[in-house]
């Protein structure tokens, strides 16, 4: 059985399609990622999935239940990590996973074990007496994980996990979310516009951009679609025969598309670049271009989303507004 | 069943201890009733010797007279307020993380007023307390009357709260809803004077006002004297409580997400 099954799922808010019928199912077991832009439509689909929203049309089932027509029995079978903030901050860390535990009706002796346990997990038993509000960023994100273990979930679900956590904090998240899935077989739903979580977590991912899925496949499948790998080149010579050699290496065998990108820089998208690589010097050797530089890569994530969008799903501009968000959660808290 | 109050009584328990955590709000809600007793109690009970004044009040001296009011006055305050809450815990998202749970969320509104009510009764009985030392009049023996009054009056009116908070977001329109409602109710409550000899337009307000109930009763409680019968007072607070209560859950649910 799938853990969850999305159908032409769509959410339209005052006449724009926030999801526009997506549709996926991801394996018991499996840890499965939307990996797209800032507004993509993530979080709605999170929120429909997990019960906080009423698609405007199509269907869910998440562990076997309908998430309209039975959002009770859903709620038992998951844990949620919202993206923003949800912790009760006059509180602290202990009794934050005392109230949760007790409203999923884990049995008291039971409870305060899985509470020890899983505050050694996020390393956090030395400040399970100290007040949320007093927590850093990362700090309430891993009390946050923990918590929504208690109730031990089927389904997990994390909403961005690691947004706006330092280098360190991501990484620990990271391990803790492979070592949920090692020991506990969970099935894992995560958002993400971070490449390179997408790429290190996820059995699969699907893109997501406005509000549509336009690839679902595994990394590497995906990273394969589009194709071989890519060259980068730098010539240093007199452009006057450059324009020769520049038809020229389009007729090589295995050479995809070639795009100039100024300064004398090439990119060449290749079937395989250990082969084309001599045949690119030998092409050049001919011409009279001297090649000063030449690299090769392996296309990510992210030259996927380029290669379907013609956007790069870019980092830095995302981590900009992902600030901007955290301070305006920091104004409130003081 | 069990679920429903499980999780009620878990709802309880975070209000109660939210509110141990949030001490400087508390000093709010006492200090303002304490300073209306202690300024205008004292000083028009100076004024009002006369006899005349003494038929005016049912045989009561001022501040007798006024104490039942500012216990009810430091109730209704912090019930009032503690709707609030609802508008932070949205702010601050713990609102999603009850709302994913698998709880009844007439369990967790009903816990949470609860909750709230208690921390609401509490302020109250501090000012019950510094009734006994101001006013002269007042019987001991009717203390447990006036907390039982004084509970049912704080759920009525944290579930207003709640009501209010739900229909507001914002903490900017619940504190102008709340400033807007909080002096009238007050006012035509009978708290600081009689309601017998007013107008009429004004009593209709008055009767309509469920504070005026709690008012009386807890009047009739402290001191034998009141304007209605004790189990007439005490039933129209108790249907309040029980519309406002509606109110808030109805409220609430529909408040929440989309
Ligand atoms: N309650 C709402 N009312 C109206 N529009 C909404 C609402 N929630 C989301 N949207 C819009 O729907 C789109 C998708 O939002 P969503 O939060 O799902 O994006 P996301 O992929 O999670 O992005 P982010 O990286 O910002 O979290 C956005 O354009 C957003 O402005
Ligand atoms: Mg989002």
């Amino acid at each position: 059985m799938a853990a969850i099954v999305a159908e032409k799922l769509t959410k339209v808010f005052n006449g724009f399609k926030a999801v526009n019928e997506v549709s996926f199912e991801v394996k018991e077991g499996e840890i499965f990622g939307f990996l797209g832009p800032n507004g993509a439509g993530k979080t709605t689909t999170i929120n429909m999935l997990i019960t906080l929203m009423k698609p405007t049309s199509g269907h869910a089932l998440v562990a076997g239940y309908d998430v309209v027509k039975e959002p009770e029995k859903v709620r038992g079978k998951i844990g949620v990590v919202f993206q923003d903030q949800s912790i009760d901050r006059e509180l602290t860390g202990w009794e934050n996973l005392w109230l949760h535990g007790l409203v999923y009706g884990v049995p008291r002796s039971t409870l305060r074990q899985r509470i020890r346990q899983l505050l050694k997990l996020v390393e956090l038993e030395g400040f399970a007496n100290t007040p949320v509000k007093k927590y850093s960023g990362g700090m309430i994100r891993r009390l946050e994980i923990a918590r929504a273990l208690i109730h031990r979930p089927e389904i997990l679900f994390l909403d961005e996990p690691t947004l706006g956590l330092d280098p360190q904090s991501r990484a620990k998240v990271w391990d803790y979310i492979l070592d949920l899935r090692k020991e506990h077989g969970m099935t894992i739903f995560l958002t993400t516009h971070y490449i390179e979580e997408a790429e290190r977590l996820c059995d699969r991912v699907a893109i997501i951009d406005h509000g549509k899925i336009i690839a679902l496949g595994s990394p590497e499948e995906l990273k394969q679609s589009i194709g071989g790998e890519l060259i980068y080149l730098k010539v240093s010579e007199n452009p006057s025969l450059y324009s020769a050699f520049l038809e020229k290496l389009s007729d090589i065998q295995g050479v995809l598309s070639v795009k100039t990108l100024g300064n004398r820089q090439l990119s060449l998208r290749v079937k395989s670049a250990s082969t084309t690589i001599p045949a690119i010097f030998d092409l050049a050797q001919a011409a009279g271009v001297k090649i000063s530089e030449i690299k090769y890569t392996k296309p990510s994530l992210n030259d996927v989303f380029l290669q379907l969008t013609g956007r790069a799903l870019r980092d830095e501009e995302a981590s900009w507004r992902d600030h901007a968000r955290l301070r305006t959660q920091a104004r409130w808290r003081r | 069943m069990n679920e429903f109050f499980n999780a009620m009584g878990v709802m309880v328990y975070r209000q109660l201890k939210r509110f141990t955590r949030a001490r400087s709000r508390v000093i709010g809600s006492i200090f303002n009733p304490l300073i209306w007793m202690v300024f205008f109690g004292l000083g028009w009970s100076g004024l009002f010797t006369s006899s005349m004044a003494k038929l005016l009040f049912r045989g009561l001296d001022y501040m007798s007279f006024l104490a039942p009011g500012m216990v009810m006055m430091a109730i209704f305050t912090a019930s009032l307020f503690s709707g609030m809450s609802v508008i932070w815990d949205r702010e601050f998202g713990f609102l999603k993380e009850l709302l994913v749970a698998p709880a009844s969320r007439t369990a967790i509104i009903l816990g949470r007023s609860i909750g709230d009510a208690l921390t609401a009764l509490a302020q109250g009985v501090v000012i019950l307390a510094a009734s006994f030392l101001l006013a002269k009049q007042l019987t001991p023996t009717g203390i447990p009357l006036a907390v039982a009054i004084g509970l049912l009056a704080a759920i009525a009116f944290t579930s207003m709260g709640i009501a209010l908070a739900s229909t507001m977001r914002s903490f900017e329109g619940f504190n102008l809803i709340t400033t807007f409602l909080m002096l009238p109710l007050l006012f035509l409550s009978g708290a600081f004077y009689p309601i017998d000899s007013l107008p009429l337009w004004l009593k209709a307000l008055v009767y309509l006002n469920p504070l005026t109930y709690a008012v009386d009763a807890t009047r009739y409680a402290l001191t034998g004297v009141s304007s209605f019968n004790i189990l007439h007072s005490t039933a129209a607070l108790a249907l309040s409580a029980v519309i406002l209560t509606l109110a808030a859950t109805y409220t609430f649910k529909k408040s929440t997400i989309e």
